[in-house]
Protein backbone atom coordinates (compact mmCIF):
# COMPACT_ATOMS: atom_id res chain seq x y z
CA UNK A 1 0.00 0.00 0.00
CA UNK A 2 1.25 3.82 -1.33
CA UNK A 3 1.90 5.77 1.91
CA UNK A 4 -0.64 8.01 -0.29
CA UNK A 5 -3.01 4.83 -0.05
CA UNK A 6 -2.69 4.86 3.37
CA UNK A 7 -3.28 8.00 4.27
CA UNK A 8 -6.34 8.45 2.76
CA UNK A 9 -7.35 5.07 4.05
CA UNK A 10 -6.54 6.74 7.43
CA UNK A 11 -8.84 9.92 6.64
CA UNK A 12 -11.36 7.95 5.76
CA UNK A 13 -11.58 5.11 8.90
CA UNK A 14 -11.83 8.63 10.45
CA UNK A 15 -14.85 9.34 8.60
CA UNK A 16 -16.29 6.38 8.86
CA UNK A 17 -15.78 6.12 12.51
CA UNK A 18 -17.41 9.54 13.22
CA UNK A 19 -20.06 9.39 10.86
CA UNK A 20 -22.24 7.36 13.70
CA UNK A 21 -22.33 10.32 15.90
CA UNK A 22 -24.98 13.06 15.79
CA UNK A 23 -21.96 15.59 15.37
CA UNK A 24 -20.47 14.54 12.46
CA UNK A 25 -19.30 17.21 9.87
CA UNK A 26 -21.35 16.23 7.15
CA UNK A 27 -20.14 19.19 4.90
CA UNK A 28 -16.09 19.02 6.06
CA UNK A 29 -16.86 15.33 4.82
CA UNK A 30 -18.65 16.34 1.44
CA UNK A 31 -15.55 18.49 0.75
CA UNK A 32 -12.80 16.21 1.97
CA UNK A 33 -15.15 13.72 -0.84
CA UNK A 34 -14.55 16.19 -3.31
CA UNK A 35 -10.74 16.24 -3.11
CA UNK A 36 -9.72 13.80 -4.68
CA UNK A 37 -11.74 10.83 -6.51
CA UNK A 38 -9.58 7.92 -4.62
CA UNK A 39 -11.74 9.43 -1.72
CA UNK A 40 -14.68 8.05 -2.28
CA UNK A 41 -13.49 4.56 -3.64
CA UNK A 42 -11.37 3.99 -0.26
CA UNK A 43 -14.01 5.34 2.04
CA UNK A 44 -16.71 3.15 0.22
CA UNK A 45 -14.33 0.24 0.85
CA UNK A 46 -13.72 0.93 4.49
CA UNK A 47 -17.25 1.14 4.76
CA UNK A 48 -17.94 -1.99 3.25
CA UNK A 49 -15.66 -3.89 5.28
CA UNK A 50 -17.06 -2.90 8.50
CA UNK A 51 -20.72 -3.69 6.98
CA UNK A 52 -19.20 -7.05 6.59
CA UNK A 53 -18.00 -7.15 9.56
CA UNK A 54 -21.36 -6.54 10.52
CA UNK A 55 -22.71 -9.57 8.62
CA UNK A 56 -20.57 -11.85 9.50
CA UNK A 57 -20.38 -10.99 14.03
CA UNK A 58 -22.40 -13.42 14.49
CA UNK A 59 -20.02 -16.49 13.13
CA UNK A 60 -16.93 -14.66 14.64
CA UNK A 61 -15.67 -15.31 18.02
CA UNK A 62 -14.82 -12.08 20.30
CA UNK A 63 -10.62 -12.30 20.56
CA UNK A 64 -11.53 -12.60 24.19
CA UNK A 65 -13.24 -15.98 24.20
CA UNK A 66 -10.75 -16.90 21.19
CA UNK A 67 -9.78 -20.12 23.18
CA UNK A 68 -13.08 -21.54 22.91
CA UNK A 69 -13.92 -22.92 19.22
CA UNK A 70 -16.81 -20.86 17.58
CA UNK A 71 -19.04 -23.45 17.58
CA UNK A 72 -18.81 -24.69 20.52
CA UNK A 73 -18.33 -20.66 21.97
CA UNK A 74 -21.15 -21.86 24.45
CA UNK A 75 -19.03 -22.87 27.28
CA UNK A 76 -18.69 -19.42 28.70
CA UNK A 77 -16.78 -20.16 32.26
CA UNK A 78 -17.39 -18.52 35.47
CA UNK A 79 -14.62 -17.10 36.49
CA UNK A 80 -15.81 -15.94 40.09
CA UNK A 81 -13.20 -13.37 41.44
CA UNK A 82 -10.78 -13.93 39.08
CA UNK A 83 -13.05 -12.13 36.38
CA UNK A 84 -10.19 -10.46 35.03
CA UNK A 85 -10.56 -7.61 32.57
CA UNK A 86 -14.52 -8.14 32.64
CA UNK A 87 -14.32 -7.29 35.76
CA UNK A 88 -12.81 -4.34 35.67
CA UNK A 89 -14.93 -3.32 32.10
CA UNK A 90 -18.14 -3.92 34.56
CA UNK A 91 -16.16 -1.23 37.28
CA UNK A 92 -15.68 1.21 35.00
CA UNK A 93 -19.34 0.89 33.49
CA UNK A 94 -20.65 1.37 36.85
CA UNK A 95 -18.52 3.92 37.53
CA UNK A 96 -20.18 5.09 34.17
CA UNK A 97 -23.44 4.44 35.13
CA UNK A 98 -23.30 6.16 38.32
CA UNK A 99 -22.43 9.60 36.65
CA UNK A 100 -25.47 9.02 34.71
CA UNK A 101 -27.76 9.25 37.52
CA UNK A 102 -25.57 11.98 38.89
CA UNK A 103 -27.56 14.33 35.41
CA UNK A 104 -30.82 12.35 35.46
CA UNK A 105 -32.50 15.56 33.78
CA UNK A 106 -30.65 15.62 30.60
CA UNK A 107 -31.45 11.78 29.96
CA UNK A 108 -33.75 10.06 31.87
CA UNK A 109 -37.14 10.25 32.63
CA UNK A 110 -38.54 8.94 36.15
CA UNK A 111 -38.33 4.85 35.90
CA UNK A 112 -41.60 3.54 35.66
CA UNK A 113 -41.79 0.31 37.67
CA UNK A 114 -44.03 -2.69 37.22
CA UNK A 115 -44.77 -5.47 39.97
CA UNK A 116 -47.26 -7.95 39.38
CA UNK A 117 -48.63 -10.35 42.17
CA UNK A 118 -51.08 -13.35 41.70
CA UNK A 119 -51.43 -12.73 38.12
CA UNK A 120 -48.92 -12.07 34.87
CA UNK A 121 -49.47 -9.11 32.68
CA UNK A 122 -48.47 -7.36 29.43
CA UNK A 123 -46.50 -4.31 29.37
CA UNK A 124 -46.55 -2.41 25.78
CA UNK A 125 -43.49 -0.51 24.50
CA UNK A 126 -43.97 2.59 22.08
CA UNK A 127 -42.56 1.04 19.92
CA UNK A 128 -44.58 -1.68 18.98
CA UNK A 129 -42.80 -4.38 21.65
CA UNK A 130 -44.28 -6.11 24.19
CA UNK A 131 -43.36 -7.53 27.38
CA UNK A 132 -45.00 -9.74 29.10
CA UNK A 133 -44.03 -10.05 32.96
CA UNK A 134 -44.88 -13.17 34.68
CA UNK A 135 -46.18 -13.34 38.53
CA UNK A 136 -44.86 -12.20 41.45
CA UNK A 137 -42.10 -10.26 39.66
CA UNK A 138 -40.84 -7.16 38.77
CA UNK A 139 -39.52 -4.91 36.15
CA UNK A 140 -38.64 -1.23 35.93
CA UNK A 141 -37.95 0.42 32.70
CA UNK A 142 -36.36 3.74 32.60
CA UNK A 143 -34.78 6.50 30.29
CA UNK A 144 -36.68 5.65 27.53
CA UNK A 145 -37.43 2.11 27.06
CA UNK A 146 -34.01 1.59 26.68
CA UNK A 147 -32.65 0.19 30.04
CA UNK A 148 -34.67 -2.64 32.02
CA UNK A 149 -34.14 -3.98 35.50
CA UNK A 150 -36.01 -7.63 36.17
CA UNK A 151 -36.52 -9.59 38.86
CA UNK A 152 -38.57 -12.71 38.37
CA UNK A 153 -39.19 -13.30 35.19
CA UNK A 154 -40.55 -12.01 31.67
CA UNK A 155 -41.26 -12.63 28.14
CA UNK A 156 -39.94 -10.38 25.98
CA UNK A 157 -41.50 -10.05 22.35
CA UNK A 158 -38.77 -6.91 21.45
CA UNK A 159 -39.30 -5.91 17.77
CA UNK A 160 -35.97 -5.34 15.84
CA UNK A 161 -34.11 -1.47 15.61
CA UNK A 162 -30.45 -1.37 15.46
CA UNK A 163 -30.33 1.86 16.57
CA UNK A 164 -31.70 1.44 19.75
CA UNK A 165 -29.56 0.04 22.38
CA UNK A 166 -31.60 -1.78 25.09
CA UNK A 167 -30.41 -3.52 27.85
CA UNK A 168 -32.36 -5.68 30.29
CA UNK A 169 -29.94 -6.40 33.75
CA UNK A 170 -31.38 -9.66 35.66
CA UNK A 171 -29.10 -10.40 38.53
CA UNK A 172 -25.35 -10.36 37.30
CA UNK A 173 -26.34 -10.58 33.76
CA UNK A 174 -27.01 -8.20 30.85
CA UNK A 175 -28.65 -8.87 28.31
CA UNK A 176 -28.30 -6.39 25.15
CA UNK A 177 -28.50 -6.24 21.47
CA UNK A 178 -31.79 -7.71 21.40
CA UNK A 179 -34.58 -8.01 18.58
CA UNK A 180 -36.51 -10.80 19.17
CA UNK A 181 -38.35 -12.99 21.23
CA UNK A 182 -36.92 -14.70 24.51
CA UNK A 183 -37.35 -15.73 27.94
CA UNK A 184 -35.88 -14.35 31.04
CA UNK A 185 -36.54 -15.80 34.72
CA UNK A 186 -34.32 -14.40 37.53
CA UNK A 187 -34.48 -15.99 40.66
CA UNK A 188 -32.33 -15.20 43.76
CA UNK A 189 -28.66 -16.11 42.19
CA UNK A 190 -30.00 -18.54 39.24
CA UNK A 191 -30.87 -16.14 35.78
CA UNK A 192 -32.08 -18.43 32.70
CA UNK A 193 -32.12 -16.68 28.98
CA UNK A 194 -33.97 -18.85 26.92
CA UNK A 195 -34.11 -17.51 23.22
CA UNK A 196 -37.09 -18.28 20.85
CA UNK A 197 -36.41 -16.48 18.27
CA UNK A 198 -33.41 -13.91 16.36
CA UNK A 199 -30.65 -13.83 19.01
CA UNK A 200 -28.91 -11.53 22.48
CA UNK A 201 -26.33 -11.24 24.06
CA UNK A 202 -25.09 -11.90 27.38
CA UNK A 203 -22.42 -10.52 29.35
CA UNK A 204 -21.37 -10.30 32.97
CA UNK A 205 -18.96 -9.57 35.13
CA UNK A 206 -18.91 -12.74 36.49
CA UNK A 207 -18.25 -14.15 32.98
CA UNK A 208 -15.40 -14.54 31.17
CA UNK A 209 -16.33 -13.34 28.01
CA UNK A 210 -19.80 -12.63 26.38
CA UNK A 211 -21.99 -14.77 24.79
CA UNK A 212 -24.38 -14.92 22.32
CA UNK A 213 -27.59 -16.70 22.31
CA UNK A 214 -29.33 -17.91 19.27
CA UNK A 215 -32.58 -19.21 19.09
CA UNK A 216 -32.88 -22.09 20.26
CA UNK A 217 -30.40 -21.75 23.10
CA UNK A 218 -30.78 -21.05 27.08
CA UNK A 219 -28.47 -19.92 29.13
CA UNK A 220 -28.47 -20.98 32.77
CA UNK A 221 -26.59 -18.76 34.92
CA UNK A 222 -26.01 -20.11 38.83
CA UNK A 223 -24.02 -17.46 40.89
CA UNK A 224 -24.64 -20.01 44.14
CA UNK A 225 -22.80 -22.81 42.97
CA UNK A 226 -20.54 -20.95 40.18
CA UNK A 227 -22.20 -22.54 37.47
CA UNK A 228 -22.96 -21.33 33.75
CA UNK A 229 -23.94 -22.83 30.70
CA UNK A 230 -25.90 -23.30 27.58
CA UNK A 231 -27.92 -25.54 26.13
CA UNK A 232 -30.15 -26.29 22.95
CA UNK A 233 -34.20 -26.13 23.98
CA UNK A 234 -37.11 -26.63 22.35
CA UNK A 235 -37.98 -23.50 20.87
CA UNK A 236 -41.41 -23.38 22.16
CA UNK A 237 -40.31 -24.05 26.01
CA UNK A 238 -39.49 -20.80 26.36
CA UNK A 239 -41.49 -18.54 27.86
CA UNK A 240 -43.92 -22.17 28.41
CA UNK A 241 -45.32 -20.31 31.45
CA UNK A 242 -47.49 -18.72 29.32
CA UNK A 243 -49.46 -21.39 28.71
CA UNK A 244 -49.07 -23.18 32.29
CA UNK A 245 -46.34 -25.27 31.44
CA UNK A 246 -42.93 -25.23 32.62
CA UNK A 247 -40.11 -27.68 31.10
CA UNK A 248 -36.73 -28.12 32.37
CA UNK A 249 -33.22 -29.87 31.40
CA UNK A 250 -30.94 -30.64 34.07
CA UNK A 251 -31.99 -27.99 35.90
CA UNK A 252 -30.95 -28.04 39.62
CA UNK A 253 -34.17 -28.71 41.99
CA UNK A 254 -33.42 -25.28 43.51
CA UNK A 255 -34.80 -23.55 40.55
CA UNK A 256 -37.96 -25.71 39.86
CA UNK A 257 -38.98 -24.73 43.08
CA UNK A 258 -38.45 -21.26 42.97
CA UNK A 259 -40.47 -21.55 39.61
CA UNK A 260 -43.43 -23.55 41.22
CA UNK A 261 -43.44 -20.86 44.13
CA UNK A 262 -43.99 -17.98 41.56
CA UNK A 263 -45.68 -19.32 38.87
CA UNK A 264 -47.99 -22.13 40.87
CA UNK A 265 -48.77 -19.98 43.85
CA UNK A 266 -47.01 -22.51 46.53
CA UNK A 267 -43.99 -21.89 48.92
CA UNK A 268 -41.29 -24.69 48.06
CA UNK A 269 -38.17 -24.80 49.47
CA UNK A 270 -35.99 -27.73 49.28
CA UNK A 271 -33.35 -29.15 51.45
CA UNK A 272 -29.93 -27.95 51.32
CA UNK A 273 -28.68 -31.77 50.03
CA UNK A 274 -31.04 -31.81 46.98
CA UNK A 275 -30.52 -28.11 45.87
CA UNK A 276 -28.15 -29.32 43.14
CA UNK A 277 -30.20 -32.38 41.68
CA UNK A 278 -30.93 -31.99 38.64
CA UNK A 279 -34.32 -32.49 37.24
CA UNK A 280 -35.57 -32.99 33.37
CA UNK A 281 -39.61 -32.88 32.45
CA UNK A 282 -42.28 -30.83 31.94
CA UNK A 283 -44.45 -29.79 34.66
CA UNK A 284 -48.19 -28.46 34.64
CA UNK A 285 -48.83 -25.29 36.87
CA UNK A 286 -51.85 -24.63 36.43
CA UNK A 287 -52.61 -26.24 40.17
CA UNK A 288 -50.00 -25.74 42.51
CA UNK A 289 -50.08 -28.76 44.55
CA UNK A 290 -50.06 -31.19 41.53
CA UNK A 291 -47.27 -29.70 40.20
CA UNK A 292 -45.00 -30.33 43.41
CA UNK A 293 -46.60 -34.17 43.43
CA UNK A 294 -45.19 -34.38 40.17
CA UNK A 295 -41.81 -33.60 40.61
CA UNK A 296 -41.46 -35.25 43.61
CA UNK A 297 -42.56 -38.64 42.13
CA UNK A 298 -40.66 -37.76 39.60
CA UNK A 299 -37.82 -37.32 41.38
CA UNK A 300 -37.89 -40.16 44.38
CA UNK A 301 -38.25 -36.99 46.81
CA UNK A 302 -40.30 -36.56 49.67
CA UNK A 303 -42.70 -33.41 50.20
CA UNK A 304 -43.16 -31.98 53.71
CA UNK A 305 -45.46 -29.21 54.74
CA UNK A 306 -49.33 -28.14 54.93
CA UNK A 307 -51.39 -25.62 53.57
CA UNK A 308 -49.34 -23.65 50.96
CA UNK A 309 -45.70 -24.20 52.64
CA UNK A 310 -43.82 -26.87 51.46
CA UNK A 311 -40.34 -28.14 51.45
CA UNK A 312 -39.02 -31.03 49.18
CA UNK A 313 -36.52 -33.46 51.83
CA UNK A 314 -34.86 -37.14 50.83
CA UNK A 315 -37.04 -39.94 50.92
CA UNK A 316 -36.93 -41.20 54.73
CA UNK A 317 -36.35 -44.43 54.63
CA UNK B 1 -2.36 16.14 6.48
CA UNK B 2 -4.55 15.80 9.66
CA UNK B 3 -7.75 13.97 9.35
CA UNK B 4 -10.58 16.07 10.43
CA UNK B 5 -12.66 15.55 13.90
CA UNK B 6 -15.94 16.58 14.12
CA UNK B 7 -16.11 19.40 16.68
CA UNK B 8 -16.92 17.75 19.95
CA UNK B 9 -20.64 18.53 22.04
CA UNK B 10 -20.20 18.46 25.82
CA UNK B 11 -22.68 16.39 26.69
CA UNK B 12 -23.35 13.89 24.00
CA UNK B 13 -24.34 10.72 24.61
CA UNK B 14 -24.18 9.65 21.09
CA UNK B 15 -27.02 7.06 20.74
CA UNK B 16 -30.49 8.57 18.01
CA UNK B 17 -33.32 7.94 20.27
CA UNK B 18 -32.35 9.58 23.16
CA UNK B 19 -33.94 13.30 21.82
CA UNK B 20 -36.93 14.50 21.60
CA UNK B 21 -38.94 13.54 19.07
CA UNK B 22 -39.69 16.13 16.14
CA UNK B 23 -43.00 17.42 15.31
CA UNK B 24 -44.32 15.60 12.33
CA UNK B 25 -42.85 17.07 8.82
CA UNK B 26 -39.34 18.12 10.66
CA UNK B 27 -37.34 15.85 8.72
CA UNK B 28 -38.91 16.66 5.84
CA UNK B 29 -38.60 20.33 6.53
CA UNK B 30 -34.46 19.57 6.69
CA UNK B 31 -34.98 17.62 4.03
CA UNK B 32 -35.80 20.83 2.16
CA UNK B 33 -33.42 22.74 3.95
CA UNK B 34 -30.41 20.76 3.27
CA UNK B 35 -31.41 19.77 -0.19
CA UNK B 36 -29.02 21.34 -2.12
CA UNK B 37 -26.18 19.71 0.35
CA UNK B 38 -27.45 16.70 0.51
CA UNK B 39 -27.05 16.70 -3.54
CA UNK B 40 -23.93 17.82 -3.20
CA UNK B 41 -22.92 15.16 -0.74
CA UNK B 42 -24.40 12.11 -2.69
CA UNK B 43 -22.99 13.60 -5.87
CA UNK B 44 -19.27 12.99 -4.03
CA UNK B 45 -19.94 9.76 -2.37
CA UNK B 46 -21.51 8.38 -5.61
CA UNK B 47 -19.15 10.01 -7.75
CA UNK B 48 -21.65 10.69 -10.38
CA UNK B 49 -24.19 13.41 -10.33
CA UNK B 50 -26.77 11.31 -12.12
CA UNK B 51 -26.70 8.58 -9.77
CA UNK B 52 -26.80 11.08 -6.85
CA UNK B 53 -29.97 12.77 -7.69
CA UNK B 54 -31.44 8.53 -7.99
CA UNK B 55 -30.01 8.51 -4.50
CA UNK B 56 -31.61 11.69 -3.25
CA UNK B 57 -35.27 10.58 -4.75
CA UNK B 58 -34.90 7.50 -3.01
CA UNK B 59 -34.13 9.17 0.16
CA UNK B 60 -37.22 11.15 -0.36
CA UNK B 61 -39.33 7.87 -1.00
CA UNK B 62 -37.45 6.59 2.46
CA UNK B 63 -38.82 9.93 4.49
CA UNK B 64 -42.14 9.32 3.20
CA UNK B 65 -42.19 6.20 5.83
CA UNK B 66 -42.59 7.56 9.52
CA UNK B 67 -39.38 6.54 12.11
CA UNK B 68 -40.60 4.75 15.39
CA UNK B 69 -37.82 6.62 16.69
CA UNK B 70 -37.60 9.93 17.73
CA UNK B 71 -34.82 11.98 15.62
CA UNK B 72 -32.69 13.86 18.28
CA UNK B 73 -30.47 15.81 14.78
CA UNK B 74 -32.78 15.73 11.76
CA UNK B 75 -29.20 16.39 9.76
CA UNK B 76 -27.07 14.19 10.80
CA UNK B 77 -29.74 11.88 10.77
CA UNK B 78 -30.95 12.52 6.82
CA UNK B 79 -26.78 12.90 5.95
CA UNK B 80 -26.13 9.32 7.42
CA UNK B 81 -29.79 7.87 5.37
CA UNK B 82 -28.03 8.81 2.20
CA UNK B 83 -24.79 7.65 3.16
CA UNK B 84 -26.11 4.22 4.03
CA UNK B 85 -28.11 4.28 0.74
CA UNK B 86 -25.20 4.80 -1.32
CA UNK B 87 -23.46 1.57 0.81
CA UNK B 88 -26.36 -0.29 0.34
CA UNK B 89 -25.67 0.42 -3.53
CA UNK B 90 -22.42 -0.40 -3.30
CA UNK B 91 -23.00 -3.82 -1.20
CA UNK B 92 -25.21 -4.86 -3.41
CA UNK B 93 -23.16 -4.30 -6.55
CA UNK B 94 -19.96 -6.16 -4.26
CA UNK B 95 -22.34 -9.12 -3.73
CA UNK B 96 -23.27 -8.86 -7.70
CA UNK B 97 -19.24 -9.07 -8.35
CA UNK B 98 -18.63 -11.77 -5.58
CA UNK B 99 -21.21 -13.80 -7.41
CA UNK B 100 -19.91 -13.22 -10.82
CA UNK B 101 -15.73 -13.53 -10.51
CA UNK B 102 -14.94 -15.57 -7.41
CA UNK B 103 -13.26 -13.11 -4.57
CA UNK B 104 -10.16 -14.68 -4.23
CA UNK B 105 -7.45 -13.77 -7.44
CA UNK B 106 -5.67 -16.18 -8.77
CA UNK B 107 -2.45 -14.75 -8.18
CA UNK B 108 -2.73 -16.58 -4.58
CA UNK B 109 -2.37 -13.80 -1.19
CA UNK B 110 -0.65 -15.69 1.62
CA UNK B 111 -3.14 -13.51 4.25
CA UNK B 112 -5.85 -15.74 2.86
CA UNK B 113 -5.46 -19.24 5.24
CA UNK B 114 -4.43 -21.70 2.45
CA UNK B 115 -7.16 -24.37 3.94
CA UNK B 116 -9.64 -22.23 3.15
CA UNK B 117 -8.94 -20.97 -0.41
CA UNK B 118 -10.98 -22.35 -2.56
CA UNK B 119 -10.05 -23.26 -6.49
CA UNK B 120 -10.03 -20.18 -8.50
CA UNK B 121 -11.04 -21.82 -11.52
CA UNK B 122 -14.71 -22.75 -10.02
CA UNK B 123 -17.22 -20.00 -9.71
CA UNK B 124 -17.81 -18.38 -6.12
CA UNK B 125 -19.84 -19.67 -3.82
CA UNK B 126 -20.98 -17.06 -1.43
CA UNK B 127 -21.37 -19.85 1.59
CA UNK B 128 -17.50 -20.31 0.79
CA UNK B 129 -16.75 -16.32 0.53
CA UNK B 130 -18.62 -15.94 3.28
CA UNK B 131 -15.98 -18.67 5.47
CA UNK B 132 -13.30 -17.15 4.20
CA UNK B 133 -13.96 -13.35 4.74
CA UNK B 134 -14.75 -14.60 8.36
CA UNK B 135 -11.70 -16.23 8.82
CA UNK B 136 -9.63 -13.02 6.98
CA UNK B 137 -11.64 -10.56 9.11
CA UNK B 138 -11.05 -13.08 12.26
CA UNK B 139 -7.36 -13.10 11.87
CA UNK B 140 -7.49 -9.23 11.06
CA UNK B 141 -8.60 -8.70 14.50
CA UNK B 142 -6.87 -10.78 16.42
CA UNK B 143 -4.16 -8.64 15.23
CA UNK B 144 -5.14 -5.54 16.02
CA UNK B 145 -3.26 -3.75 18.50
CA UNK B 146 -4.69 -3.59 21.95
CA UNK B 147 -6.75 -0.46 22.24
CA UNK B 148 -8.12 -0.85 18.59
CA UNK B 149 -9.54 -4.43 19.23
CA UNK B 150 -11.22 -3.66 22.41
CA UNK B 151 -12.88 -0.57 20.90
CA UNK B 152 -14.26 -3.10 18.23
CA UNK B 153 -15.20 -5.74 20.27
CA UNK B 154 -17.19 -3.01 22.50
CA UNK B 155 -18.38 -1.28 19.21
CA UNK B 156 -19.40 -4.31 16.63
CA UNK B 157 -19.69 -7.64 19.38
CA UNK B 158 -21.56 -5.89 22.12
CA UNK B 159 -22.93 -3.15 20.15
CA UNK B 160 -22.20 -0.55 22.83
CA UNK B 161 -22.34 3.23 21.47
CA UNK B 162 -18.97 5.31 21.35
CA UNK B 163 -19.75 7.49 24.12
CA UNK B 164 -20.22 4.24 26.02
CA UNK B 165 -17.21 3.06 24.94
CA UNK B 166 -15.21 6.12 25.96
CA UNK B 167 -16.40 5.83 29.21
CA UNK B 168 -15.44 2.35 29.72
CA UNK B 169 -12.41 2.58 28.01
CA UNK B 170 -11.61 5.77 29.88
CA UNK B 171 -10.71 7.53 26.84
CA UNK B 172 -12.06 10.26 24.72
CA UNK B 173 -14.69 9.86 22.42
CA UNK B 174 -12.32 10.97 19.65
CA UNK B 175 -9.96 8.54 21.00
CA UNK B 176 -12.77 5.69 20.52
CA UNK B 177 -12.91 7.51 16.97
CA UNK B 178 -9.52 7.20 16.80
CA UNK B 179 -9.00 3.37 17.42
CA UNK B 180 -12.32 2.62 15.68
CA UNK B 181 -10.91 4.20 12.48
CA UNK B 182 -6.79 2.17 13.24
CA UNK B 183 -9.24 -1.37 13.51
CA UNK B 184 -11.62 -0.59 10.38
CA UNK B 185 -8.48 0.65 8.15
CA UNK B 186 -6.97 -2.84 8.98
CA UNK B 187 -9.76 -4.50 8.06
CA UNK B 188 -10.46 -2.81 4.86
CA UNK B 189 -6.33 -3.85 4.34
CA UNK B 190 -7.51 -7.18 5.16
CA UNK B 191 -10.23 -7.65 2.59
CA UNK B 192 -8.42 -5.64 0.03
CA UNK B 193 -5.69 -7.89 0.26
CA UNK B 194 -7.51 -10.83 0.15
CA UNK B 195 -8.92 -9.57 -3.13
CA UNK B 196 -12.08 -8.94 -2.00
CA UNK B 197 -12.15 -4.89 -3.24
CA UNK B 198 -10.11 -5.91 -6.35
CA UNK B 199 -12.76 -4.69 -8.98
CA UNK B 200 -13.31 -1.60 -7.35
CA UNK B 201 -9.92 -0.74 -6.68
CA UNK B 202 -8.66 -0.98 -9.66
CA UNK B 203 -12.36 1.07 -11.16
CA UNK B 204 -10.43 3.54 -8.44
CA UNK B 205 -7.38 3.16 -9.79
CA UNK B 206 -8.71 4.52 -13.21
CA UNK B 207 -10.14 6.98 -12.49
CA UNK B 208 -7.36 8.41 -10.48
CA UNK B 209 -5.43 7.91 -13.71
CA UNK B 210 -7.61 9.73 -16.03
CA UNK B 211 -8.44 12.44 -13.29
CA UNK B 212 -4.71 13.20 -12.87
CA UNK B 213 -5.18 13.68 -9.45
CA UNK B 214 -2.12 14.00 -7.31
CA UNK B 215 -2.05 15.95 -3.74
CA UNK B 216 1.27 15.94 -2.94
CA UNK B 217 2.86 14.28 -0.59
CA UNK B 218 3.64 10.40 -1.23
CA UNK B 219 5.83 10.45 2.54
Amino acid sequence: MSGEEDRIASEAAIWHAASANDDMDWDGFTTWLEADPRHAVIYDEIALADARLQELTPTLTPPLMAANDAAEAEHATYQGRHAGWWRWAGGALAACLVAVLAVPQFLQTDPHIYETADASRTIALADGSHIALAPHSRLQIADGEQDMELSGGAWFNISHDPSRKLTITAGQLQISDIGTQFDVQHNGDGVRVNVAEGTVNVSSQALSAPVRLEAGRGLLFDASNGVSRVNAIPLEDAGSWRSGRLSYQSMPLALVASDITRYAGVQVTVAETLRNREFSGTLIVTDGKTALRDLSQLMGVDVTGNGDSFRLVPPDR
Amino acid sequence: MGARYPLMRIVDFGAVGRGRALPEGGLAATFELERAALLRFLAARAGNADEAEDFLQDLWIKLQTPTSAPVANPKAYLFRMANNLVLDARRARQRAMTRDRGWINADGDDDCAPEDRKDPGLPADEEIAARQEAQVLQNAIDALPDGARRALVLYRFEERGQAEIAQIMGISRSGVEKHLAVAMKHLRKALCDCGLFATAASEGQENTKGHGLETGSTA
